[in-house]
């Protein structure tokens, strides 16, 4: 029999085996064809408006993801060569040479890797299709484009480059295996008895002070970025540290109280699953630790992204307040635009305002001098844009905005800049002095105003002005007047912001800024990021559920005996089945309670400069969704785990 | 005297139609309570098959079986565990302990099953392991301990809740004979003081030797049985040798 003939009866006769090995590569395939052959795909580039932004953050993504392959499949790959140490050694005794046993098992990998390969691409085929919809569908691009269902060759190709290395090294990697491994090795029962870790109780006490040490720096307020990179170098290590601790010392610490409280622990079946717990404590530390610390940075960045796409609308209805803004440059323009607005039918104009505004140098008022964080850009050539109460208000009523100014004769008040979290009590008696002709006026801030009427622009430096003080200014300089329109149903005015944007085309002077065009930018960059990043955290949820699986797996095949005897001394299957969901629900939720923790605190300190929001419900929305994926891999370990050790 | 276990014309085969084997065929066996009976024969005599259909782990392919005036033939599956829990102590030849278990926890593990109460529990622990001589190494694990001291703790789990019938499969099969003869005279102990019902499936004579009374298993029938009575035991023991060696194959000679 060649080895070619023994790897392939192997297999038929193994299926079962080979599966998950078969299941695990399969996904890393699939996913990975699918992203690459989004990556290819025509269709989605087109549609796109920012086609090479798209490609360079695919690329980027598609590299991480064949590292994360490549280091999914050698996991996977190292617990299937160790489940058949014994049938190694069996060959071995049989007399078989190192090589020809080395040789069986690289022609079982090539079998496996071209079965996984062709079926991960047939899936894979039909699986991109499904998410370029759902992508298309993210950037908000609307039905108009089409997704192609054909096999892209070039992804094909990609894949099968890629998958072709992964295997060789794999395949390599189980060769040398074999070499290292001395005959009585192979044929040494699993490990025995690994013994409950001695608990201490202040190392315990440490883990839980450095994950709070942790906690507290990452998301202590910060003036500066030097600030900030220490403060994520100190979280980082803490939390790195402090979590490995928790595993090493805390958990067993907690197993080890309950083992001691003796009216609980010797009722039913409790003693079996905590001392069960307790003998695997120690062989979970590393695995706990990295599946809390994955599922921590995926939630954390998946919150956060799904926090930005979540406010896409709101944040761009705060940048562009109007549907359509321009600066008046001259009446054959100006009714140009009007006329524009007004032929789409199907986006009437609810309102159209003409505001001035004083467009002061920065060197004629004293914004550089007052102690607030953000006028500190007001250097001199930069422009402070002055309103009057009067515009304000009425633009102000215009947006449907209850907000209003009341300014006395010579008072001022701030507008607040995006973005910032600035409060009155920073304004309390500082005034803004202003330069008009000859003469200084200093008007005190008595209001910060918190709704912008006018586009954002740079720098972010709005005041209002009581009217009369504001026309002394219109005097000295002359005002620019923005023509404002607010039209119904503005998200969807794609006709006529491009028909705006080609008639404004070279003309910077126009200013022109419309909501849709921003709207269409943040949805397109947040979906697309979401779109990665969701795909990523796919990803990293399906290998921390596969490690996990695989580990409890192994565990469940070493504990046939354990179990069985139970089942002799008249334990019921109904009993098993409950102390199995028990001990393998307290092995998932650990590490996805401590790593919900950290991807909340993760998401906290990149959503910090996003104030007032609430994000209750993206938060819930996409950590809901988290969890609900990772206890599909609970029941599926369940089921599996009650089938290896409580069978009928 | 009360009878504790009544098996009548009990017949296990294996196999499906066309293949049948059988294993067991009109087997007919009491113990009394208090009795402590051995089960010989060689290899593939059924005797295993007979310890499995008594301990409700398999199933006779007909007849009748009573445990303590229970018949165990038509209990569903979670009436047997209860009834294996609450009525049957299992010694192994392999100890069977559970290795994420202490000394201590592995005894105690069917009172804390029938959720017994705590002080009861620990008395129970104890007293048993004072009788075994394990009280040393409670707190000790089974990879810690030798292999006498391990089927000392199975027994004492196998008596910990005062079963009404103990069933030891090959119990010496492990051990070296000076461990061996003190699990022997421990169970021997246990039988007379506490009256308990032992019955024990065995290939080593010497071990059948301490029994009261030793039914030979043949090709799945019984082929005779001996009594002890009032003669001592190396005498027993003779007896028992010269049975085998009419019995013949696959009997080692042991002692």
């Amino acid at each position: 029999m060649t080895p070619w003939d023994l790897a392939k009866k192997n297999m038929k006769g193994n299926a079962r085996n080979y599966g998950i090995y078969f299941v695990s590569m399969l996904i890393s395939v699939v996913i990975y064809f699918t992203f690459v052959s989004l990556q290819y795909n025509k269709d989605i580039e087109a549609g796109m408006a920012s086609s090479q932004n798209l490609r360079t953050v695919f690329m980027g993504s598609s590299v991480v993801l064949a590292l994360f392959a490549a280091v999914f499949i050698g996991y996977s790959n190292a617990f299937f060569t160790r489940n058949r140490k014994k049938e190694i050694g069996l060959y071995a005794l049989l007399g078989v040479r190192r090589k020809t046993i080395g040789r069986m098992l690289l022609y079982e990998n090539l079998i496996l890797s071209a079965l996984v390969l062709a079926a991960g691409i047939g899936l894979g085929t039909l699986l991109s299709k499904l998410f370029g919809m759902i992508l298309v569908r993210l950037l908000g691009t609307g039905a108009t484009t089409a997704v192609g269902f054909g096999l892209s060759l070039e992804a094909a190709a990609n894949t099968i480059a890629v998958f072709a290395l992964i295997v060789l090294a794999t395949s390599l990697h189980s060769y040398r295996l074999i070499y290292k491994f001395p005959l009585i090795e192979l044929f040494r029962a699993d490990k025995k008895g690994e013994p409950a870790p001695r608990v201490s109780v202040w190392a315990a006490l440490a883990a839980a002070l450095l994950i709070a040490a942790g906690y507290i720096a990452a998301l202590r307020e910060i003036h500066t970025t030097e600030q900030f990179a220490l403060n994520m170098g100190i979280a980082l290590v803490c939390i790195l540290l402090g979590t490995w601790l928790l595993f090493r010392a805390a958990v067993p610490a907690l197993l080890a109280a309950w083992r001691r409280n003796k009216s609980r622990y010797y009722r039913g079946t409790a003693m079996i699953g905590v001392s069960q717990l307790l003998f695997r404590v120690r062989g979970h530390v590393r695995t706990f630790s990295m599946i809390a610390l994955l599922s921590g940075i995926t939630l954390g960045i998946f919150s956060i992204v799904y926090i930005q796409y979540y406010f896409a609308e709101r944040s761009t209805a705060e940048s562009r307040p109007f549907s359509y803004e321009h600066a008046s440059v001259d009446p054959a323009f100006d009714e140009a635009v009007r006329n524009i607005i007004g032929a789409d039918r199907d986006h009437p104009v609810v309102s159209h305002l003409s505001i001035p505004v004083v467009e002061l140098d920065a060197s004629l008022t004293n914004l550089r001098d007052i102690p607030i964080h953000y006028y500190s850009y007001a250097e001199p050539g930069k422009s402070v844009s002055i309103l009057s109460a009067s515009a304000y208000n009425e633009a102000a009523k215009a947006l449907g905005r209850h907000e209003t100014v009341r300014l006395a004769s010579g008072e001022a008040a701030a507008i607040r800049p995006m973005l910032d979290d600035q409060t009155f009590a920073e304004y309390a008696g500082q005034s803004l002095e202003l330069r008009i002709g000859d003469g200084k006026r200093a008007l005190p801030f008595v209001a910060l105003l918190e709704g912008r009427v006018l586009s954002w622009r740079f720098p972010d430096l709005f005041a209002v002005v009581d009217d009369g003080t504001w026309a002394e200014l219109a005097k000295a300089a002359a005002p620019t007047v923005f023509e404002v329109y607010r039209v119904e149903g503005q998200e969807q005015a794609g006709a006529t912001a491009d028909r705006l944007s080609a008639l404004a085309a070279g003309r910077d002077d126009a200013r022109l800024n419309m909501f849709y065009a921003e709207y269409k930018r943040t949805q397109e960059e947040s979906g697309l990021f979401l779109f990665i990043v969701g795909f990523l955290g796919l990803v990293f949820l399906a290998a921390t559920g596969s490690m996990i699986y695989f580990k409890q797996m192994t565990e469940a095949h070493a504990d046939i005996g354990r179990y069985a005897v139970l089942r002799k001394l008249g334990v019921s299957r109904r009993e098993l089945r409950r102390t199995i969901a028990w001990q393998t629900l307290f092995v998932f939720v650990l590490p996805l309670a401590v790593g919900t923790a950290h991807g909340y605190v993760i998401m906290k300190v990149f959503t910090a400069g996003l104030v007032g929001m609430n994000f209750t419900i993206p938060i819930l929305l996409s950590m809901g969704a988290y969890v609900a994926v990772y206890f599909v891999y609970y029941a599926v370990c369940v089921y599996s785990n009650d089938r290896i050790l409580n069978p009928a | 005297m009360k009878t504790i276990v009544e098996a009548r014309n009990v017949q296990k085969t294996y196999g499906a139609r066309g293949n049948l084997f059988t294993a067991l065929q009109h087997i007919d066996l009491t113990v009394a309570e208090g009795e402590f009976v051995g089960i010989m024969g060689p290899s593939g005599s059924g005797k295993s098959t007979l310890l499995n259909l008594l301990s409700t782990i398999d199933r006779p392919t007909s007849g009748e079986i009573e445990v303590d005036g229970v018949s165990i033939l038509n209990m569903d599956e979670a009436r047997m565990s209860a009834f294996r829990r609450d009525r049957l102590g299992f010694i192994f030849q392999d100890f069977n302990l559970l290795d994420t278990l202490t000394v201590r926890e592995n005894i105690v593990l069917p009172l804390a099953l029938a959720r017994a109460d705590l002080a009861e529990l620990e008395r129970r622990a104890l007293e048993i392991a004072e009788r075994f001589g394990i009280r040393d190494i409670l707190d000790k694990y089974p990879y810690q301990i030798s292999g006498g001291q391990k089927q000392r703790t199975a027994a004492s789990r196998a008596i910990v809740a005062k079963p009404s019938l103990v069933l030891a499969d090959e119990p010496t099969g492990a051990l070296d004979s000076k461990s061996a003869t003190d699990l022997l005279e421990c169970l021997q102990e246990l039988n007379m003081r506490e009256r308990a019902t032992i019955l024990m499936v065995t290939h080593d004579p010497f071990a059948a030797s301490y029994c009261s009374r030793v039914l030979f298993i043949k090709d799945g029938s019984v082929f005779t049985e001996v009594g002890r009575g009032e003669t001592a035991r190396p005498l027993f023991f003779k007896k028992i040798m010269d049975v085998l060696s009419v019995l013949g194959g696959g009997a080692p000679v042991g002692g």
